[in-house]
């Protein structure tokens, strides 16, 4: 018989041969010395590999010392769940559908995602309903539970921000890539009023003059723009002043000195500026959003006027209704408002005799001492509950990371060290990944784990100052009973005068440090890499 | 614990004695933790599978045949849910079947793996193990940890039954490379301070 192969020896020591294959191995080995010593090499491998296995005592983590209950994880997921659909809804609701119609109002009725991100925040009024408390905590638990979902694949997780980053710059990538004319002023660029530009017109000149016709959007970065002529796109410009005296089918949206509108804009009007005017002759058919010093309304606007400024005149005619936060308000008597008037003002509206004004209200800063009202200390209360429940959310759903930052508050110096930094340096980051527009998902999604990092250091601290107290004694009910006093201890000392804000301050480092130690010592583990067959 | 103890034990578990259960978690979670931290590489997700295991454990209590080693059925539900969850997140295919088979392998000296034998800890093999392909890890596993049969190997791993030596014979030999291919020493110290 011929010597026989490593893998009819491997068959053999682990008896998968049949009986008459067998023998003959067993006949040929005690002749042939090679194949014996192949035979004992590959035995005494398997003994060693067992050995090797079996060795070594794993220390079984805390969290795996009492045994797993049936019924011990519905509830608690029906919770996170439910938390976590209202979180949907509160996001869709809240944010998707008043941004959406804002946005719309303002005349972005593009699917242009990314110019609605810049534009949109700054005078979308439900933010104010967005910090309401169990809003917050239905979308902090939102994020938890997908965090949850996720958790195994978080060594994935640059590529999911790299997935995330390119599906929202696909989003946010303008549709219908048209072509556009690029001209540079030398110094000064005109549009001659026998010529049209059948596209997109991007203007870079000292002083910009459309006389003629433009079929696309005019984007201009110039000192003085005139649109004298017809531009049926919108009309975009930085600079120092603009002048509408034409005809734009489309929006105009502006960051300039001095913006005057005398001509006809068929849409809406955003304008950041030192001064604002529409003069008797120009009309807008949709709504105006200005933040300005001073506000002029002399012309005729048939949507909503939405203000900031310090000096608001009004003499035209508002097809609806005028919001604005001013100074001094003073409406003359040719002026015409279809809707509401509210204000917001310490001092009282000049409203001339003649005005029509569909009703009007005025909106007074109350200055109370917040100690004397109700309220303040419902709040807290209310505030307590949020920390409890988003705590216990915490406990069920990772109990084992809840105890690790909770032991690592102990870490006194590394978690204030280590808090510090990430608190300081997190948002410097993530402000810096927000400049590029690639590294916007990435930038946004950091500044929500942020806020929910921050959000949770108070919860960890909680927990250790409630060990602290009460002792560590195992078990799911004494953790909750060390959390809700140690929130409540917490909540007290944040009432204090003087020391409150302290106290808070300190518990956010201490409690985002702890968090950080908690994190790398779940994300130090080992990574496989597979080497090539 | 005598196999007539385990027997009223598992007769206990399954009328719902809570007591009972505790009592053969804490004696098996043990053996099934350090099993999942041999079977997969990230010791989180060895801790989520023993708790996982163990509630598969309790609802298919009804269907373990008393005839049979507990901890051999109990090693096959472990090993059944590892290979799931590392089926379920592969980004890498191993090599399949027919690609295997044709792999030509080098004969070994028997010299050297003798030297294998006397210079590798068991920290720097489980440490190079965890380097492996998933498929060849767990099959060595499979057998040398769980001391599971062919057949078994065959079913968790959804291949044929000839198919498991030749299998195993491959993750040798891949361990062996991962093994030879770094200076005595040198892998248990790096990943010394590793979970």
């Amino acid at each position: 018989m011929n010597h026989f192969d490593e893998m009819t020896a491997l068959l053999y020591l682990d008896a998968q041969l049949d009986t008459e294959r067998a023998q003959e191995i067993a006949a040929h080995a005690t002749e042939c010395s090679s194949c014996q010593e192949l035979l004992r090499a590959l035995r005494d491998e398997g003994a060693w590999l067992h050995r090797s296995l079996v060795a070594g005592e794993e220390t079984v983590p805390a969290r795996l010392m009492e045994a797993p209950e049936r019924g011990s994880t519905p509830w608690g997921w029906v919770t996170a769940l439910a938390l976590g659909a209202s979180g949907a809804y509160t996001l869709w609701t809240s944010v998707i559908v008043p941004w959406q119609s804002q946005a719309a109002q303002a005349g972005f009725t593009q699917t242009n995602l990314l110019t609605m991100l810049f534009f949109s925040g700054a005078f979308w009024k439900g933010w104010d309903a967005m910090r309401s408390l169990t809003e917050f905590l239905a979308m902090s638990t939102l994020a938890i539970v997908v965090s949850w979902l996720l958790r195994r694949h978080w060594r994935r997780l640059m590529a999911v921000a790299l997935v995330m980053s390119a599906i929202l710059f696909l989003l946010t990538a303008p549709s219908p890539v048209r072509a556009a004319e690029m001209k540079h002023g030398d110094p000064n660029y005109t549009l001659r009023s026998d010529e049209t530009v059948p596209t997109d017109l991007f203007v870079a000149a000292q002083r910009t003059v459309i006389d003629g016709n433009i079929d696309g959007d005019l984007v201009a970065w110039s000192q003085v723009v005139i649109v004298d002529g017809h531009v049926k796109g919108d009309v975009i410009v930085f600079g120092q002043q603009l002048r509408v005296s034409g005809t734009v089918d489309g929006n105009v949206r502006c960051f300039v000195q001095s913006a005057t509108i005398n001509g006809s804009v068929a849409r809406n009007v955003m304008s950041w500026s030192n001064e604002a005017t529409l003069d008797q002759k120009g009309t807008i058919g949709g709504s105006i959003t200005v933040f300005a010093n001073d506000l002029t309304l002399a012309g005729k606007v048939g949507g909503d006027v939405l203000g900031f400024a310090n000096f608001t005149d009004v003499s035209g005619t508002l097809g609806r209704d005028l919001t604005v936060r001013t100074d001094h308000l003073s409406i003359a008597s040719t002026a015409e408002v279809k809707g509401r008037v509210k204000y917001r003002s310490e001092h009282e509206a000049d409203v001339a005799s003649g005005a029509k004004l569909g009703s009007i209200e005025r909106e007074v800063s109350k200055a109370q001492p917040r100690y004397l009202s109700w309220r303040y200390y419902w709040h807290r209360i209310l505030l307590w509950g949020a920390g409890f429940v988003f705590g216990l959310v915490l406990l069920l759903l990772v109990p084992g990371f809840y105890a690790d930052a909770t032991a690592a508050c102990k870490k006194y110096a590394p978690a204030s060290g280590f808090g510090l930094l990430f608190l300081f340096a997190t948002p410097i980051a993530a402000l810096i990944m927000c400049v590029t527009i690639v590294g916007l998902a990435i930038g946004v999604t950091t500044f929500l784990l942020y806020a929910i990092a921050v959000y949770a250091s108070t919860v960890f601290v909680s927990g250790f100052v409630g060990e602290a107290l009460l002792g560590p004694k195992p078990g799911m009910g004494p953790a909750i009973g060390r959390l809700a006093l140690g929130l409540l201890l917490l909540h007290v000392l944040r009432v204090l005068p003087y020391i409150g804000g302290w106290v808070l301050f300190i518990e956010i480092f201490w409690g985002m440090g702890a968090l950080v130690l908690a994190l790398y010592k779940r994300l130090r583990t080992q990574v496989a890499i597979p080497v090539p067959a | 614990m005598s196999a007539t103890e385990l027997v009223e034990e598992l007769a206990r578990v399954r009328a719902g004695d809570a007591q009972a259960w505790g009592e053969l978690y804490r004696q098996y979670a043990p053996a099934i933790f350090r099993f999942c931290r041999r079977a997969l590489p990230a010791r989180e997700d060895a801790e989520d599978a023993t708790t996982e295991i163990f509630m598969k454990v309790r609802q298919k209590l009804g269907t373990y045949d008393s005839s049979r080693p507990f901890t051999a059925w109990l090693y096959k539900v472990a090993s059944n849910h590892c290979w799931d969850m590392l089926r379920r997140r592969r980004i890498r295919q191993d090599l399949e079947t027919g690609d295997v088979e044709s792999l030509p392998l080098e004969h070994p000296d028997p010299d050297q793996l003798e030297r294998l034998q006397v210079e590798r800890t068991s920290k720097e093999v489980r440490d190079a193990l965890a380097r492996l392909p998933d498929r060849a890890r767990m099959a060595l596993v499979l057998r040398y940890y769980a001391d599971l049969s062919y057949d078994e190997i065959a079913d968790t791993l959804g291949v044929r039954r000839a198919f498991v030596g030749v299998l195993l014979l491959r993750a040798r030999h891949q361990l062996r490379d991962v093994l030879g291919a770094e200076p005595a020493g040198m892998r248990g110290a790096a990943a010394g301070s590793k979970g």
